[in-house]
């Protein structure tokens, strides 16, 4: 879902640009509240995982593959969103400059897309999912639905543009990332989830527990 | 809970994190994706054309992470690269913002 530059016009791009700042910044102030010498490893480690699994392209079928995008997985391994805001905004920083995969001037809109929305999304549903369906499902649920909203968001993006028609674009993003969404991203953030609800319950109880709240009033201050 | 599992944690992923990178040029699907493929789907030939045909606004090192007369070795090595680079980047970030002031 990386936008490349020829996609958005300047102008628009730019804006985009803007309205990610907030959200880079915020994340960053997360990082110095939060992170400390024993978490570090643990995000590096995410943030590189995320990395080298954004090159694995699954078939989807319809020509067509797709990857997982892991703002959900960091924001739930860390019990704040903002965490998969950060990881996703290292990683696009990367692929864009080194790698030309996503726009330099759209890297605004696939930080807000990818990092933003669906870690947010993610989160929040894995959240309000956890007590009554249980870890997995509810990882593999918010980690599905904030890719699709994310995709939704991205037709939008495209329309605004002038680049897609409204609801053809919203209709093939749609189909499209339901699939991703099920497979690329649903299921391997439950794997990962229940792996570590297995091997590290602290770490995922730790950070539910403690910062989830704390990351939730800073949302709704 | 403690460093040491922490850093098992560490070790475990840099090692999911490279054993994807040299799967990754020949297992990773080479169909477009979910963007490219509405693109595709909905956009005039003669306009996705001219906008296949402009060139990125920054040119990057590494483009469809490759290396120029590589093959798949350099995909690798890119992708490592990339990997390694990640891990080091977000790794110092984490150094410099978790010196409480």
């Amino acid at each position: 879902m990386h936008i490349p530059d020829s996609f958005i016009p300047l102008g628009q791009a730019v804006i985009y640009w803007v309205i990610a700042l907030p959200f880079i910044i915020m994340s960053m102030r997360w990082a110095r509240k939060e992170l400390d010498e024993m978490k570090v490893p643990i995000l590096a480690a995410l943030a590189a995982g995320i990395f080298a699994i954004q090159a694995m392209n699954i078939p989807i079928g319809m020509g067509t593959s797709g990857h997982m995008v892991g703002a959900a997985l960091v924001a739930i391994v860390f019990g704040s969103p903002w965490a998969g805001v950060l990881v996703l905004t290292l990683v696009l920083l990367v692929q864009g400059f080194a790698f030309g995969d996503g726009g330099i001037t759209t890297m605004g809109a696939n930080i807000l897309n990818m990092g933003v929305v669906s870690g947010f999304v993610g989160y929040y549903t894995y959240a309000a999912l956890r007590k009554s369906v249980g870890t997995s499902i509810a990882a593999f649920g918010g980690a599905w639905l904030g890719l699709f909203i994310s995709a939704m968001v991205c037709a939008v993006q495209m329309w605004l543009a002038g680049t897609f028609p409204l609801v053809p674009g919203l209709m093939a993003m749609g189909t499209y990332h339901l699939i991703i969404g099920f497979i690329g991203e649903g299921l391997i953030t439950a794997v990962v989830i229940t792996a570590i609800a297995k091997s590290r319950p602290d770490l995922l109880e730790d950070s539910f527990t403690v910062k989830s709240d704390t990351s939730k009033k800073e949302v709704h201050a | 809970m403690s460093g040491n599992s922490n850093l098992k944690f560490f070790y475990a992923g840099i090692a999911i994190a490279l054993l994807l990178s040299v799967l990754a040029p020949f297992l990773a699907s080479p169909d477009p994706d979910g963007l490219e493929s509405a693109a595709g789907g909905v956009i005039e030939e003669s306009k996705m054309s001219q906008l296949e045909e402009m060139e990125p606004a920054v040119s990057s090192p590494m483009p469809d992470y490759s290396i120029e007369g590589m093959g798949k070795s350099g995909e690798v090595m890119a992708i490592a690269i990339g990997t390694i680079a990640v891990l080091a980047i977000s790794f110092g970030f984490g150094k410099v913002f978790n010196r409480k002031a």
